[in-house]
């Protein structure tokens, strides 16, 4: 794949008629994906070094064919974070603690690419439940760069009422303000839900390993504790980790499709049903992003429903929290990866607790990774 | 926690308490159902009581197929005249209610179960009549309109023998005046034409997982008989090539599971009533099969495709091998992606040895284990894509080593089922010729410790879902979907060529008929269901 720009997380439309800001946005994400190959090359290089599979499409794009269909690169999971399902079969998930209310200063524990906010009305019933998978980089570069896009976007999604001085402090954009806190989800606010720890991930994942006895490491959770690319009790970590890792060990060159970003793939809204037994129909509805890539979406009543969320089953069980509809969302990047070359590379031992711990410590003040800044 | 789970110890099952057919299949050529009503609760107990003593538990099951495997093996071919006919009996949420408390039969640990097969079939995606509205509502047995209280499996070698123990047994007028009424009933067999296929022609119930287990206090006496060596740490022990070990904990209720990051034990769930111990859920699905009509896609389309030069010279059966995952003889196409192998098939030591995201590695049998195992091609990673599509039904419903949407592969032994179907109906003769109009199909059958995160995990969340465990299309097999048309995503087979996606306009497997139940220990029926 060989592109000239990075485009914004969905195609949206934030940087219409501003072409210097779409020139930054894709330098940045650029910066970020040269850092991926370095990190790759970082590692090849403690096992005599070889070529990088990760590539970055604007600078160094390949122009050869990629594997078909394009629906070979996508690599899916399960928006409900893993660590709140049961401990074992018949033990229910923890909702309550999966979705429990955060202040300002306070990320969600919703650590799967997927956040979401739940709105109850006076009754107490949910009225809407709001997911989000956009990357907190994202709008940190909009802070930055262009607050008065960043400001409407709050006042467009969350409320009118969004001030900028609610969203800044001392010039600098705050990400766990608390209209994407407590009184909403603009974006995802989890540390290590970032853009760049995307990209890391996908590069670090291109490297493969071996453990102490020589054997190549290909299991996802081995795999993810091997090269310590993400956090091996997720569902997306692992998945993605070890999903890229195969696409290595066919010897392809391995990028993300533009525009790079984590999706909302879909809603199985199978078995959701309302008191009069109709299906929800037209309930869950893409707010933002473009066909193929949504990037925030929000279940409730259409106008003029005489129901609540609160009112659906699904399944025959009522809906008492947002994350019983996140259970039913399934979340989606998309990989690039050429047909086989003849790159073949060698394979690099597992990074051991003090790489953890530089690349940690770098990250508290660089691009974050999905073991967390 | 360190990974592996080889060195902990194996709980004693309880054998003389759980029902026979949960962790040892009855396994018979003969299988009858029968669904009942309860109209009095007193003459119901009166009818348990009589046939208590003719539930069959997991010994005596065990027992005889140990009996019937060493003889087979001593004397190369079946034993005649050593049969059997086995009992067990299952509940309804209501039949439990009625029988015990609403209390009770909601504090059984499964939100399927309690709210019941009718209330989750939209969940499942089964198919809503025309006009849409419940999908249940024509059923002939279960759903909303034919409940079941109580769901009775006779099983045996002999058809004769089967249907003379349904009439001792099925509840009559020496039970009382309201004893509980038949609503249905229904016998299914193996095919005569093709014993142990389904009526689409594969080869069926290759893939079994072994449950882990011992039967006595005796030390390495399993229930499932070990033949590997056991296996580096942070990896799946198998008991022979391609039967992972599973934790009972996932099966029946009151005994430890598997961790699902990395399968090491953990201690039981705790249960709300003490009773519910040595218990299994189980789902029975009616699934009427249109032979004629798979027959017929799959004829046509792999025509199309033999047009492509990715699939220059496919066979209908290389298609349907393809959707599958395995040939019609049972033969893994991971194994032989060419063309169908009957001796692959019919090795049990090779049929279902291979893995999907590496080069399967060659079993590390036990000393005086592996004898006569074949030497067939080993499954291979694709470097053209997945061999067997991500889509194939034998992928779908265990993706085995890949990682899926919510999991790695100690996840996946999680959602493992113990499959216990049976085709019903007559073969179809000529399936290119058209449709008789008889009802065929499979009775499906299957035990686990949780219905919603195990069978309904595997319909819905994967066979229904074009992009889980692994994006690639639906499962075109038994993926129900009722707004999306079907598809699936078929990887080339000439190397360095195009793929292509087919789609199917109909749905050759449709639900018309089911229940869940509870399957209770056999104490639990004597003391407290049939008790009082």
């Amino acid at each position: 794949m060989k592109i000239a720009l990075f485009d914004p997380p969905g195609n949206n439309d934030d940087f219409a008629g501003n072409p210097a800001l779409a020139a930054k946005w894709s330098a940045q994400m650029s910066a970020t994906f040269d850092d991926g190959v370095k990190r790759v090359n970082d590692a090849l290089a403690t096992s005599g070094g070889g070529t990088s599979q990760f590539y970055n499409p604007v600078t160094h794009g390949l122009t050869g064919p990629d594997v078909t269909p394009a629906s070979a690169g996508d690599i899916t999971w399960n928006g409900f974070p893993r660590k709140f399902l049961g401990a074992g079969p018949g033990a229910s998930a923890n909702f309550a603690a999966a979705e429990a209310p955060v202040v300002s200063g306070q990320a969600r524990e919703q650590d799967e690419y997927l956040e979401w906010h739940v709105t109850r009305n006076a009754a107490g019933k949910i009225a809407s439940v709001q997911f989000t998978c956009e990357g907190y980089d994202y709008y940190e570069f909009l802070g930055a760069e262009e607050p008065a896009v960043l400001v409407a976007l709050y006042q467009k999604f969350i409320d009118p009422a969004v001030k900028k001085a609610d969203l800044f402090s001392g010039g600098k954009y705050q990400r766990l303000n608390k209209w994407n806190t407590r009184d909403g989800a603009m974006h995802l606010t989890q540390s290590a839900n970032a853009l760049s720890a995307e990209v890391f991930l996908a590069a670090d994942a291109t490297v493969r390993r071996k453990n102490a006895a020589g054997t190549e490491v290909t299991s996802p959770i081995p795999l993810t504790i091997c090269a310590q690319f993400g956090d091996e009790r997720r569902n997306s970590d692992p998945t993605i980790g070890a999903g890229v890792n195969s696409f290595a060990r066919q010897n392809r060159m391995i990028t993300l499709a533009n525009p790079v970003g984590l999706y909302i793939d879909q809603l199985d809204e199978a078995g959701f049903q309302l008191p009069d037994g109709m299906p929800t129909t037209g309930w869950f509805k893409v707010l933002r992003g473009s066909a193929g890539h949504p990037l925030r979406a929000v279940f409730a009543p259409p106008a003029g429903s005489a129901f609540t969320v609160s009112d659906v089953k699904i399944g025959g069980v009522a809906v008492t929290f947002g994350g019983q509809i996140a259970q039913h969302i399934t979340m989606k990047l998309t990989g690039v990866a050429s047909i086989a070359t003849p790159v073949h590379n060698p394979l690099v031992a597992c990074a051991g607790p003090s790489v953890v711990a530089s690349v940690a410590a770098s990250a508290t003040e660089g691009p974050a990774t999905r073991r967390g800044v | 926690m360190a990974r592996g789970t080889s060195a902990e110890a194996e709980p004693v099952l309880d054998i003389h308490d759980i029902q026979g057919n949960i962790l040892t299949a009855f396994n018979k050529d003969h299988q009858r159902l029968i669904a009942l009503r309860l109209r009095s609760v007193p003459d119901a107990r009166q009818w348990l009581r009589r046939i208590l003593p003719h539930i069959n538990s997991l010994a005596e099951v065990n027992h005889f197929n140990n009996s019937y495997r060493m003889q087979r093996a001593r004397l190369g071919h079946a034993p005649r005249g050593l049969t059997a006919t086995w009992m067990n009996l299952a509940f309804s949420r209501d039949g439990i209610a009625k029988l015990t408390s609403d209390a009770d039969a909601d504090l059984l640990p499964d939100d399927a179960f309690r709210a019941g097969l009718a209330k989750r079939a939209p969940l499942l995606g089964d198919p809503a009549p025309p006009g849409g509205g419940d999908p249940t509502v024509n059923w002939l047995v279960g759903g909303t309109n034919r409940p079941i209280d109580i769901f009775m499996i006779l099983a045996s070698d002999d058809d004769a023998a089967l249907r003379s123990m349904a009439e001792r047994l099925r509840p009559g007028q020496q039970d009382g005046a309201a004893a509980p009424e038949t609503v249905w009933e229904e016998q299914g067999d193996a095919r005569d034409d093709l014993p142990g296929h389904e009526h689409f022609g594969f080869k069926d119930g290759i893939s079994q997982p072994g449950v882990r287990g011992l039967l006595s206090n005796r030390p390495k006496v399993y229930l499932t008989a070990r033949h590997l060596k056991r296996p580096p740490p942070g990896t799946i022990e198998f008991a022979k090539p391609g039967q992972p070990l599973i934790w009972p904990g996932h099966f029946v209720l009151g005994y430890p599971f598997g961790d699902r990051d990395n399968g090491s034990r953990q201690d039981a769930v705790p249960l709300a009533r003490s009773w519910f111990r040595n218990g299994s859920f189980l789902v029975f699905r009616r699934l009427e099969q249109n032979v004629a009509a798979f027959a017929a896609f799959v004829a046509t389309e792999a025509a199309r495709l033999s047009r492509l030069p990715g699939f220059s010279g496919i066979t209908p059966n290389h298609l349907g091998a393809l959707m599958v995952g395995r040939w019609p003889s049972g033969a893994p196409i991971s194994r032989a992606p060419g063309e169908d192998n009957a001796d692959l098939a019919q090795d049990p030591l090779s049929n279902n040895d291979f893995l999907f995201t590496i080069d399967t590695p060659p079993p590390q049998f036990l000393p005086g284990h592996g004898k006569g195992v074949g030497n067939f091609l080993r499954a291979m990673e694709g470097t053209n894509g997945p061999i067997c599509p991500h889509a194939g039904h034998i992928f779908k419903v265990n993706p085995r080593d890949h990682t899926t949407n919510i999991g790695p592969d100690f996840d996946t032994l999680t959602r493992r089922i113990l499959r216990r179907g049976i085709p019903f109906g007559p073969s179809l003769d000529k399936p290119l010729a058209s449709d008789d109009g008889v009802s065929r199909g499979l009775h499906f059958i299957c035990y686990q410790a949780s219905i919603t995160e195990q069978f309904e995990r595997l319909q819905q969340d994967w066979a229904n879902n074009d992009d889980a465990p692994k994006a690639g299309g639906h499962d075109l097999i038994i993926g129900q979907t009722a707004t999306a048309v079907r598809s699936m995503v078929l990887p080339s087979i000439v190397p360095d060529q195009a793929g292509d996606t087919i789609t199917a306009p109909l749905q050759w497997v449709t639900p018309t008929g089911g229940g869940y139940f509870f399957a209770p220990s056999i104490p639990a029926i004597r003391d407290v269901i049939g008790a009082g």
